[in-house]
């Protein structure tokens, strides 16, 4: 009973929007159809078409996958790295820093992505002209939002950016509640920092873990500002674009909403698979906490 | 609204940070929103044309007291244009009247999200052809040409003068003179080649001798572009860039918003630019005055290479319910005394023929290339909704940018889009 307000507020935001989409992906729906609210359906056919298109495998698939997996390695060990730094400061220190990441972590994907792409700049950025002093890049410059690898290593520096900060603070709570005494018994055993690390703080914080590393899948399965605000990131036929920016090209650009409809869904069921994957794995030894 | 301001060296935020600011001022800026019955909401494109508030503060006032009717304006940046009307029409937000670039304008008429206004007493013979072209779909008539704008070459006359160089009349000398001024001005671009700016593009599809898409006989388009013609224009515009060394690695990214920056911030020397393009570049660098110039994009033996002639229609919005006072306010701006005003404080062609020819006269002087260009040598993009889908997805720049970024060669390249061109537009 006393479930029934959260369960209806979640009906209502979640799962009617969910269903719409479901319903969408099987409809051919134009912006003749937007007009008139009328629709066929017309099967699997939006189905068929995006998993016999090439560009699905060829791109969006790799460039969603292959980011999402480095950008959640990176930040979580980013994040864990700071997390371990800040939990050997004392309270002013660990105040400036905390305060300093803070700043990463408000900053608006919108704005952080602008300036990324300012430091990248072909031909004035931050980054171009230095290397250009140094003699390691031709006067001439070099565009790397035109490279797939470059780009997304931009696109990993501004995601991880923005993203470690979170990771820290979770990991640092957790890290405060592992006893201090295990650690000890640990060092007298002769343990050094690593396998103390490994052996003794991971199996404790492994919910924390489980919990900071499904939900940077998620946030990193699903990126859009940060791709499509890049140079080369809206076009359509480029290899730069991920499921989500391509769902949405496919939907307000192509006017093909049933086709977009489909790509979400896809990356809905997908990110499904990853994240039950990812509870089972990580709970698999020793069952939930 | 903010005024764009020099930045040396920092174009794109410059950009972000302007459309940012203008977003912003535009929302605090409306009032009387609780009166939402009575009042109309108005959408303007906004990108490389000068600082308009002004103008629509008196108009909108000038309407207020005919009708009693409050206008909201609000300004969208062109590259948001398409996804954001699409968006509005998903979720009912629309707004009354919209100004719609020529190229959209068939595109949103065929899904119907249009007011027919043929209904009304509309002389549509009086306005530029090629753009009420656009505005027509079978017996229906979707929006009102409002004003053209063309796009010719900008360029520094106080540096042409100084190393003794002429205006360029076919595309050799045009070459001559970009490596000359390349060599002669070190570290300024001589002549960007933009990657993200498609109308700089189409002039040298024409001026080669292709077409863009030609409707066939069976109603079915072909693609031009890979045809000797089409290549050889873009082969001579990109080989500009890639071997004669007269644009910058970075201009592959660039918009015409970049392109005009460059300019204004003295660091290129000529450009492809449009009419309403040298107020604005005033306006951000006032040092600038009677030291720019244009000429009309010359031909490649001789005589003008078309240029794309673009320009905006006004049109009603659909089921918004007011439809009456939104038709009411496109004859306002489009009337006589504001369509003029609008003219000389942007520097864009009236949308009425009789007019262009009035305003050439009394414009000023740096408008007369382009009123050439206009008048002598100006083309349309294939007139079919479909074409609307060609731009979203960006195929023309696509193309540009792979072969500016030496992914692909410009037969490569041009095949692929004539290809991709074709199944669009024949709807595939």
């Amino acid at each position: 009973m006393l479930l029934a307000p959260a369960l209806t507020v979640i009906g209502l935001l979640l799962l009617f929007p969910l269903g719409r989409i479901l319903w969408l992906s099987f409809r051919d729906f134009k912006l003749r159809n937007l007009m008139s609210g009328e629709s066929d359906f017309i099967g699997l056919d939006n189905y068929v078409a995006l998993l016999t298109d090439p560009y699905l495998w060829q791109v969006a698939m790799v460039n969603t996958v292959v980011f999402a997996v480095v950008a959640v390695l990176t930040t979580i060990v980013v994040g864990t790295l700071v997390a371990l730094l800040l939990s050997t400061l004392s309270t002013v220190p660990r105040l400036v820093v905390v305060s300093c990441i803070m700043v990463a972590w408000a900053m608006p994907a919108v704005s952080g992505t602008y300036v990324w792409v300012w430091i990248f700049d072909v031909d004035n950025g931050v980054v171009a002209q230095a290397l250009t002093s140094l003699g390691l890049l031709d006067p001439s410059g070099h565009n790397w939002f035109a490279d797939r690898l470059f780009f997304y290593a931009i696109v990993t520096l501004n995601v991880v950016h923005g993203g470690f900060p979170f990771v820290a603070v979770t990991v640092l709570a957790g890290l405060l509640t592992v006893p201090a005494e295990l650690h000890e018994a640990a060092r007298i055993d002769g343990a050094g920092a690593w396998k103390r690390f490994w052996h003794v703080t991971f199996p404790v914080l492994r919910p924390v873990f489980a919990v900071v590393t499904v939900l940077s899948t998620i946030w990193d399965f699903k990126v859009f500002a940060q791709i499509y605000l890049m140079p080369g990131g809206d076009v359509g036929g480029s290899d730069m674009l991920n499921l989500g920016v391509w769902s949405y090209v496919r939907s307000f650009g192509h006017n093909d909403y049933g086709l977009g409809a489909a790509i979400a869904v896809l990356l809905t069921l997908l990110l499904l698979v990853v994240t039950v994957f990812y509870l089972r794995a990580l709970f698999r030894e020793d069952g939930l906490r | 609204m903010a005024r764009r301001r020099t930045h040396k060296y920092v174009p794109l935020p410059a950009a972000a940070v302007a459309l940012v600011l203008a977003a912003t001022a535009c929302g605090s800026g409306g009032g009387g929103d609780g009166s939402a019955a009575d009042g109309l909401t108005v959408w303007i494109m906004q990108g490389t044309n000068p600082d308009e508030t002004g103008f629509f503060e008196e108009a909108n006032a000038a309407f207020t007291e005919e009708t009693g009717v409050e206008v909201d304006v609000e300004f969208i940046p062109w590259q948001d244009a398409q996804n954001k009307i699409s968006t509005a029409i998903a979720g009912g937000t629309t707004p009354d009247v919209v100004e719609l670039g020529n190229t959209l304008t068939p595109g949103f008429a065929d899904a119907g999200a249009l007011h027919d206004l043929s209904g009304y007493d509309i002389d549509t013979d009086q306005y530029i052809p090629g753009l009420m072209e656009m505005g027509r779909l079978g017996d229906g008539v979707y929006g009102v040409p409002w004003y053209a704008s063309i796009r010719s070459v900008v360029y520094r006359s106080d540096i042409f003068e100084e190393h003794g160089l002429e205006v360029p009349e076919n595309w050799e000398e045009l070459r001559e003179t970009a490596t000359a001024l390349a060599e002669a001005e070190d570290g300024m671009i001589a002549f960007p080649v933009p990657g993200d700016a498609q109308y700089s593009v189409m002039p040298w599809i024409w001026g080669g001798g292709g077409e863009i898409a030609v409707e066939q006989p069976d109603g079915t388009w072909v693609s031009e572009i890979d045809t000797p013609e089409g290549r050889a224009g873009i082969e001579f515009f990109t080989g500009l860039a890639l071997e004669d060394g007269t644009s910058t690695t970075g201009a592959v990214n660039w918009t015409e918003i970049e392109v005009m920056e460059s300019i204004a911030n003295e660091e290129a020397a000529m450009a492809i630019l449009g009419s309403a393009n040298p107020k604005a570049i005033l306006e951000s660098n006032p040092e600038l005055e009677g030291r720019i110039d244009s000429f009309t994009l010359p031909g490649r033996e001789e005589g003008y290479m078309p240029s794309f002639a673009g320009g905006s229609l006004l049109s009603v919005f659909e089921g918004t319910g007011n439809e009456e006072a939104a038709w009411q306010y496109v004859q306002h701006l489009t009337g006589d005394e504001f369509s003029m005003r609008w003219s000389e404080e942007t520097g864009f062609f009236p949308g009425v023929t009789a007019k262009v020819e009035e305003f050439s006269e009394s414009a000023d002087p740096i408008l007369g290339p382009f009123a050439v260009q206009l008048n002598e040598a100006s083309r349309g993009v294939p007139v079919t909704p479909a074409w609307t889908q060609v731009e979203a997805e960006k195929l023309l720049v696509g193309m540009q940018q792979s072969i500016l970024n030496g992914e692909a060669s410009v037969d490569e390249a041009t095949a692929d889009t004539a290809a991709e061109i074709e199944r669009i537009l024949n709807g595939g």
